[in-house]
């Protein structure tokens, strides 16, 4: 877009989008993508917003991380309520994400003092490998329910979550939680 | 409880169910399609109602919404206590985010 024609009216538009979106944790990247201010611009907003300077370097450039158990549930929950506001809304572009991510945040909110596992910059990447189909969804042949693939590996597909794997979810800090918990009990 | 006590209650339920959908859809069209699962057009219809019309369908002594889990091995898989609950709940709303939305025939 010719910077210099640009109206009044569209900047501010630009502008409060970059400031829902650096709210939500946007990276960089995904701002100067989805808005049409300058890089400085948006370097100027996102300190003013969070008060230090947005994180450097490029953006994970792996499809790897959505095939992850824990990962796969939110980019899949993600996914599903993209596709739905997608074929019976009117929304559409940065407007859709923005919304089916407030709603996934709904759904499985972070716990107190963490950050969410699917975060806003992450959910933008999914769909570029969607679109790009370096990512597919496949439909669980168990539960019906759609979840994000790998192309080619869509056949007699099983969701993570009928097929639970024996140690999905037990990363080191459930394990401590856990533990903590027996202690507790047996010390009551 | 009885008969009449039932139906009474199935009125209660019908009214605020459609008081409800109407404040979510004029609230946020968008919004409101995902969490009632809904078409667009349905939707419209639901808030374009005046009030003595929605009083008239909500006096209906059936039950004006329905079971959105239709599947009972889903639903065993769902209400499956050995799943934690994280589980259970993101595997539901997986579910219903992948249904088709109730349309007009």
């Amino acid at each position: 877009m010719n910077k210099k024609n640009k109206s009044i009216l569209d900047e501010s538009k630009d502008i409060q989008l970059a400031i829902e979106l650096i709210q939500l944790g946007a990276r960089l990247q995904l701002l100067e993508s989805e808005t049409s201010l300058s890089r400085d611009r948006l370097v100027k907003l996102y300190k003013e917003l969070r008060g230090v300077s947005p994180p450097k370097g490029m953006l994970p450039f792996s499809t790897d991380w959505f095939l992850t158990w824990q990962p796969n549930i939110h980019s899949s929950l993600f996914l599903g309520i993209y596709k739905q506001l997608e074929q019976n809304t009117p929304l559409e572009g940065i407007q859709l994400i923005l919304k089916a991510y407030k709603l996934y945040l709904e759904q499985l909110p972070p716990e107190e003092g963490e950050e969410p596992v699917l975060s806003l910059t992450r959910a933008w990447t999914l769909m570029r490998f969607m679109s790009s189909e370096m990512l597919v969804t496949a439909k669980c042949k168990t539960c019906k329910g759609e979840f994000v693939a790998q192309p080619l590996m869509t056949r007699q597909y099983i969701c993570g979550l009928c097929d639970v794997p024996s140690r999905a979810g037990k990363t080191q800090k459930v394990i401590d939680a856990n533990q903590a918990e027996k202690q507790s009990k047996s010390s009551s | 409880m009885n008969t009449d006590e039932i139906l009474s209650e199935i009125r209660d339920a019908n009214l605020q169910y459609l008081l409800l959908a109407q404040q979510m859809i004029r609230q946020d069209l968008p919004t409101a399609i995902y969490r009632l699962g809904i078409s667009e057009k349905v939707a419209q219809l639901i808030s374009s109602l005046t009030t003595s019309q929605t009083m008239k369908l909500a006096a209906n002594v059936t039950m004006l919404t329905r079971f959105r889990f239709d599947d009972s091995t889903i639903l065993g898989m769902l209400t499956h206590d050995n799943k934690e609950s994280f589980q259970s709940k993101a595997h539901a709303a997986i579910l219903l985010a992948s249904q088709p939305v109730e349309e007009f025939a």
